[in-house]
């Protein structure tokens, strides 16, 4: 049996908006393990996001418990929320968020300003994830200078860059044509065959056919489909 | 490391908006300036005043002359002989610790005339401690001789106002005789010009608007009495001044028949009265300061509001790889602090500057000075302006939501 990643036990996320409390999520349970590659499947307005949110404590669940590594995330304060990303989770975005002021280093260096990384292996980190993502040769070029492909390969080696337990994928190919799309998912399922964990959130039923495990979110409600 | 990135980030920040960084960084730039030239001239002022005070003197210098008698003693006032040479005698022979001792007779508005030139001026008559205790130089010619007090002769010094008043620039006034009051003197010396201006004021002028004559002479042929307007003398040991003050007051009591019509002031007073002048300016000065400060805040925390609001994917974005809301914190701050740093930095810079070109166009005196305590404080107020300034904005982006962050178009 892998080690377990992320365990969700009896999560919930309500919204308060005027008189009405809107469920975003209700009464989730299911676990990521290591290795995993997981997608998260549902229409827009479904609540993927407000799950991915929670899995990268970004937000806190209104009952229930996320487990990170068998430890309760809720007793954690917000700096070491914010140490544990820093160290042990790595974030993609579907508008790729990278900083334009930066050049591509910099950018995949972000991460490593934010924990205890020495400089000199932060260096050789740098390369290695670029090396991972075969941006190698862009390494002095700013976001503005590249294609969506090319940025968003940029912000996973940037994600890459901490060597994360998980990955957490939110829309990643969302802006970008079907060709570059494939390629980028090609990428992550690379990734996952050398062992990473990746955790996908998208409303293609197409991109996650490809994925071994499918959680299926409607309405808040989670329903686990194995391929 | 984070504080180091928060130089860099914000020297990033000032390159990418320069019109912005530069109009914020001129705040600064100008508080800063603005304050140590105020410093400088300060300085300047104060270290007049204090050269004034020293040349006056200095605090060394006892100054006894005559007061009113008080109500009580009014019908015993014929008892006492009045301050006279005679106590100038007894204080150099009596009180230790007294180095000089000057008698001074003064008589104003005499009439010093040569030919038809004319001059109305305050005529002394002295002792040669006078040059030591009220810091006389004779440029040209000497001081008067022992024979000249006891001859009771008709020599006289004068000052540089009486030499420019009656007689030409390239004349030699040694040797030439001035008519005082109607009787000639033969001038023996000439005094050293004096002067320290407080704008066109020349604050020495009344060292130059004078002429000194022997005591004995001006006792005898001028006023017909031996009684003194000052007799001031100059104590070895400054630590010693109360002691000084207490004996010559003693010694007067004794000699005056216990009549109190007469007073000791010390040069005390006007170094006190010199440090609350000096307390009010401070104060003034802090005043610019403070509202220099708040300038200057005010720009750097407009611009750092503006700034975070164009970056809050950013931090978003940062919050997400794992900065926590105190990496937020220090990297917004630091950059306020640099920014505010580069306008200090040049503010100092332009008040060097400008104090060194305004030292050569105003006159000595109320010259500004370069001050190395002014630099300090100068770079104390920008790195404080950015900090006060950087808090509350560093921590508004602190307290950002990571989710709301990553939302924001």
């Amino acid at each position: 049996m892998p080690a377990e990643v992320l365990r969700l036990v009896g999560v919930s996320k309500r919204y308060r908006m005027g008189e009405n409390v809107v469920t975003a999520l209700a009464d989730a349970n299911f676990t990521i393990y290591e290795g995993d590659f997981v997608a998260i499947l549902g229409p827009s307005g479904s609540g993927k996001s407000t799950l991915m949110h929670l899995l990268g404590f970004l937000d806190s669940p209104t009952e229930g418990e996320i487990l990170f590594e068998g430890k309760p995330v809720s007793v954690l304060t917000e700096s070491a929320r914010a140490r544990v990303r820093a160290d042990k989770i790595g974030f993609v975005f579907q508008a790729f968020n990278l900083l334009p002021r930066l050049n591509v280093r910099a950018n995949v260096h972000l991460p490593l300003s934010y924990n205890s990384i020495p400089p000199a292996d932060a260096d050789e980190r740098v390369e290695r994830a670029l090396a991972r993502v075969s941006m190698t040769a862009r390494a002095f070029h700013r976001p503005g200078e590249l294609s969506g492909g090319q940025r968003q390969r940029v912000a996973i080696a940037r994600a890459l860059v901490n060597e994360p337990r998980i990955l957490l994928a939110d829309e990643p190919t969302g802006n970008l044509d079907s060709h570059t799309a494939a390629s980028i998912l090609n990428l992550f399922k690379e990734l996952n065959a050398q062992g990473r964990t990746i955790v996908l959130v998208t409303h293609s039923p197409e991109i996650a056919s490809h994925f071994k495990r499918r959680l299926h979110v409607l309405d808040g409600r989670v329903e686990e489909h194995t391929a | 490391m984070n504080w180091l990135n928060g130089v860099f980030n914000g020297l990033g920040e000032v390159w990418a908006h320069k019109l912005r960084s530069s109009l914020t960084i001129a705040c600064v730039l100008l508080g800063v300036a603005s304050m140590v030239v105020t410093t400088g001239f300060m300085e300047g002022l104060f270290s007049g005043w204090k050269a004034s005070i020293e040349e006056s003197g200095g605090l060394e210098k006892l100054s006894s002359g005559y007061d009113v008698v008080p109500e009580r003693q009014r019908p015993l006032t014929s008892l006492s002989p009045g301050l006279t040479l005679d106590d100038a005698r007894a204080v150099r022979e009596l009180i230790p610790g007294v180095r000089f001792v000057s008698p001074e007779i003064d008589l104003s508005n005499v009439q010093l005339t040569r030919g038809t030139r004319r001059s109305v001026q305050r005529v002394q008559g002295v002792e040669n401690d006078v040059f030591e205790i009220n810091r006389y130089e004779v440029a040209l010619g000497r001081r008067f001789s022992d024979l000249d007090q006891r001859d009771v002769a008709s020599v006289v010094i004068i000052g540089s106002k009486v030499f420019e008043d009656l007689f030409d620039p390239q004349d030699d006034p040694l040797g030439q005789y001035i008519n005082v009051n109607g009787r000639p003197f033969l001038v023996v010396g000439l005094l050293k010009h004096y002067e320290l201006f407080y704008g066109s004021y020349n604050a020495m002028e009344r060292k130059n608007s004078i002429a000194f004559i022997p005591v004995s002479t001006m006792a005898i042929k001028l006023q017909n009495t031996v009684r003194l307007t000052w007799l001031n003398h100059k104590i070895e040991d400054v630590g010693r001044l109360d002691e000084a003050v207490d004996a010559v007051q003693n010694l007067y009591y004794h000699r005056h028949r216990g009549v109190l019509d007469f007073r000791v002031d010390t040069q005390q007073q006007q170094l006190s009265s010199y440090n609350q002048m000096k307390t009010a300016f401070v104060l003034g000065g802090a005043a610019i300061a403070g509202v220099s400060l708040l300038v200057s805040g005010i720009g750097i925390m407009n611009l750092m509001l503006a700034s975070i609001n164009e970056r809050v994917r950013e931090i978003g974005v940062r919050k997400a790889v794992g900065a926590s809301p105190f990496n937020i914190f220090c990297q917004f701050l630091a950059e306020a602090v640099t920014l505010s740093l580069i306008g200090g930095v040049l503010g100092i810079g332009v008040a060097v500057v400008m104090i060194k070109g305004l030292q050569e166009v105003v006159p000595p005196g109320s010259q500004p000075l370069l001050v190395g305590s002014a630099f300090v404080v100068g770079f104390a107020f920008s790195v404080t302006a950015g900090v006060l300034a950087g808090i509350y904005p560093a921590i508004q982006a602190s307290r950002l939501d990571p989710i709301e962050a990553l939302r924001y178009e």
